[in-house]
């Protein structure tokens, strides 16, 4: 059984916000992805917000999943900001080498929005 | 009400890690376990899972209460019927995958886990059980 219909895609300010729901199947994982990539086009947005505060399991085919979308949204010009993971899923992360390494976070969606409206950070800029 | 002291659940598609998954949290929250305990054990039944399916071609998740001496716990036990792993060692290197996968799975499960043991063969199939402690 698939959870599809519970992605959640909204567009503010040429912005994507996508909210995941809390226990999705590999196979909506996936189409988040698809969904994310066929929306960056559709509406020439700038970035995604990725609010994955409801996930209570990051495990490593989710991880690697965030991380594969957010280089193809980067390659598409577009910026990925990662939002509201929990404690107890950044322990866990971490303690299985879970980086996301190079994917801009943030603590809530304010945050991730005012984080959008600068210019992309160090990273970039310094190349 | 009775509470369950041990469960099964069969693994045979991509909606049955989610299955898993959602069992093994009744459990381990109904034991005790913080909240980051649970994440942890979670996350490793969540990735063993996925090895039965997409590796071991299906297969089951078992799990049981553990009571040692007064300390509870929780055991875990996968089992699927599959090709088996050739080079157990090599399959716990973080890193290494057979199939898709950042090849985190078993390596990552063993570090969620206080305690996690392998029988595999060739053509013999897997069964992989772990066990986590409550905090005193």
């Amino acid at each position: 059984m698939s959870d599809r219909s519970s992605i959640s895609i909204i567009i503010v300010r040429k912005t994507l916000m996508v909210t995941v729901p809390s226990d999705p199947d590999d196979a909506t994982v996936s189409a988040l992805q698809e969904e994310v990539l066929a929306a960056m086009q559709r509406v020439d947005a700038k970035g995604v917000v990725l609010d994955i505060s409801s996930v209570e399991t990051l495990d490593s085919f989710f991880a690697r999943t965030v991380a594969e979308t957010a280089s193809m949204v980067s390659l598409m010009g577009g910026r990925t900001v990662v939002v509201g993971m929990r404690p107890s899923v950044a322990v866990t992360a971490t303690q299985i080498g879970i980086t996301l390494g190079g994917i801009e976070t943030a603590l809530s969606v304010e945050r991730a929005l005012d984080l959008l409206d600068r210019p992309a950070a160090g990273r970039r800029a310094r190349r | 009400m009775t509470v369950d002291v041990q469960g099964e659940v069969s693994i045979c598609s991509e909606g049955d890690i989610v299955a898993a998954r959602r069992s093994v949290r009744e459990a381990v929250t109904e034991l005790g376990f913080g909240l980051t305990d649970v994440t942890r054990i979670v996350t490793a039944a969540s990735e063993l899972a996925r090895n039965v399916y997409k590796y071991g071609g299906g297969g089951v998740m078992r799990w049981r209460r553990l009571d040692n001496g007064g300390r509870r716990g929780i055991e875990l036990e996968f089992s699927d019927h599959g090709p088996g792993i050739a080079d157990v060692q090599l399959a716990m290197q973080q890193g290494y995958s057979s199939g898709k996968g950042l090849g985190l799975g078993l390596p990552a499960a063993r570090r969620l886990m206080d305690e996690l043991e392998i029988h595999t063969a060739p053509g013999a199939g897997t069964t992989v059980t772990s066990r986590k402690w409550c905090p005193p």
